[in-house]
């Protein structure tokens, strides 16, 4: 009789396949002691010299104006927010697109996948159309 | 002991081809500066070595004996964060990539005399050459390519420097809008193949025709893309020399700096192999001539090769488009973005979908859809809302070229 253990990972609970996942693993690994190495590579190779000027902001030359710390314009916040819609929106997308192919074309099944994913398109359709008349890409 | 073949293939890819891109990504650098030199008619570095091939290792050399400095004013740990952020997406990015396609392994067991792993059995049976091989596939390529957002956004930040902070935000806003038509392109050729294994899609391909040839403008759109995910010319807003310095990597140095430029380089480097996977057809020479199939290691090294040999050419293409095209200004860059890749693609989903529906899934079909948005979107184009000019020219008192009225 199969026994589960007492500790599993919460992703191969989920599904046994996520095993196969562990070269990801090991290259992220590898990605980031390979940063890691570089970074203090070059921190034990270099020279060490520092002094009032150079601790300054770099600011062509002139002596530094205020801090870098201030309101920036709102029309990147409604940018990102208007990206999280449609990414989270293609995401959606995917399952369906891969079992899509599987159902047989003719079937009412297929129909209302069709219908439904089309519903959902106008949706966001909508959204986009929202965003545009009110300046969100507008960046000049 | 027995381990199965795909866990070894898995680390024999991982080992090569870790290599192999970190080399490719020090000779990309010499290449990109040979082709800006040809292109402008410069002989380029020629001092290190013959032909100047030792010039990588020289800049290694240097960067790593240049002062590793962190500014005073700076967020020292995001700062130091920022530059390992924006390198492993780019290193990791190409673990879906299928370089030989599948192998029919024979089994085998190691001699006894090797420490550690002598005897180990491994398992005959057919295994992926790929770093890993799963069913998500290109969803993995999205989810990386949305984790180097970050490394630049905290760059930007942490430097807490203006040009830094201008150039963090530019290209944070840009790599996210060139993300959504990456994501729906992708979701037209998952239509075209109906699965996400990049192998699996590459098959597809050689059995019926290459993406390119029947999704062409999907091909436009996805290069355009990357170009823009990867900030590369003529998209490199971020770091736009005569407005920001350096962007968003002003404040840093030595091999901090040359992570940023590494990544850049991986970057078009998984980028171009994911493209060839999903365009032109992988390990597939010609698109009209069916291939044979050549099996054995040997067969892998010629899958291997040809790839290889696609990515070369993708990059070389990169090189001169970004020492070909001018510079976009910020507001066309993101019309570009939204206002004409967004529903480009969008129409291109739709329409693939319904054409998959009533069963026109040959490649001349899409071909058609393709030319047909096409030419629908150039006869729509004049009749869009334009909005105000938004060259305008300032006013300016005792002005010839734009007096004040």
């Amino acid at each position: 009789m199969h026994v589960p253990p007492l500790f599993t990972p919460l992703p191969l609970a989920i599904d046994p396949v996520a095993f196969n996942y562990w070269p990801i693993v090991l290259l992220l690994t590898i990605a980031v002691g390979f940063a890691v190495l570089v970074m203090i590579g070059t921190h034990i190779l270099g020279p060490q010299r520092t002094g009032p000027e150079k601790e300054t902001t770099y600011e062509s030359g002139v002596n530094p104006v205020d801090t870098a710390r201030k309101r920036f314009n709102v029309r990147y916040y409604l940018l990102a927010m208007t990206f999280l819609v449609f990414d989270v929106e293609i995401i959606f997308l995917y399952p369906w697109a891969t079992t899509f192919r599987q159902i047989d074309a003719d079937s009412q099944l297929a129909t209302m996948f069709v219908c439904r994913i089309l519903f959902f398109l106008l949706t966001s359709v909508i959204a986009y159309a929202y965003a545009w008349r009110k300046g969100v890409f507008r960046f000049d | 002991m027995t381990i199965t073949a795909q866990a070894l293939v898995s680390i024999i890819v991982i080992a090569v081809v870790f290599n192999v891109s970190l080399g490719a990504v020090a000779y990309c650098i010499l290449l990109e500066r040979k082709i800006c030199a040809w292109v402008q008619d410069r002989i380029g570095p020629n001092r290190v070595g013959p032909m100047g091939l030792f010039q990588p290792l020289a800049d290694g050399l240097k960067l790593f004996l240049k002062e590793d400095y962190n500014p005073g004013h700076v967020d020292k740990w995001l700062f130091l964060l920022a530059p390992c952020f924006v390198i492993v997406p780019a290193l990791v990015g190409w673990a879906i990539v299928p370089w030989g396609g599948v192998w029919d392994f024979q089994g085998f067991i190691f001699w006894e005399w090797i420490p550690f792993i002598g005897g180990t059995e491994v398992v005959a049976g057919p295994v992926n050459v790929s770093a890993v091989s799963v069913s998500i596939g290109l969803v993995y390529v999205l989810a990386v390519g949305g984790v180097g957002v970050y490394g630049v956004t905290l760059g930007g930040w942490a430097s807490n420097n203006k040009y830094s902070f201008l150039g963090g935000v530019r290209a944070t806003a840009q790599m996210l809008s060139y993300e959504i038509p990456i994501g729906v392109i992708l979701l037209v050729i998952l239509l075209m193949a109906g699965t996400l294994r990049p192998d699996v899609i590459v098959q597809h391909q050689v059995e019926t025709m290459w993406n390119i040839v029947a999704h062409p403008l999907a091909a436009v759109i996805y290069f355009t893309a990357i170009l823009a995910e990867a900030n590369r010319a003529p998209f490199d807003l971020a770091e736009a020399e005569q407005e920001l310095i350096g962007g968003f990597h002003t404040e840093y140095a030595s091999m901090k700096w040359a992570l940023f430029f590494f990544a850049e380089y991986s970057h078009m480097i998984t980028a171009s192999a994911i493209f060839a996977v999903i365009f032109l057809g992988g390990w597939h020479v010609f698109p009209f001539v069916p291939q044979a199939e050549v099996s054995g290691l040997f067969g892998v090294l010629l899958k291997f090769a040809i790839l290889a040999g696609k990515v070369a050419l993708l990059i070389v293409f990169m090189m001169v488009v970004r020492w070909t095209l001018p510079r976009f200004r910020y507001d066309q860059l993101m019309n570009l973005a939204w206002k004409i890749l967004i529903p480009i693609s969008g129409l291109l989903l739709v329409g693939t979908t319904l054409m998959t529906w009533k069963g026109l899934d040959q490649w001349w079909w899409m071909l058609a859809l393709n030319i047909a948005i096409f030419i629908a979107v150039w006869g729509i184009q004049p009749f869009v809302p334009k909005g105000d000019p938004t060259n305008r020219k300032l006013p300016l008192e005792g002005s010839r070229f734009s007096p004040a009225e």
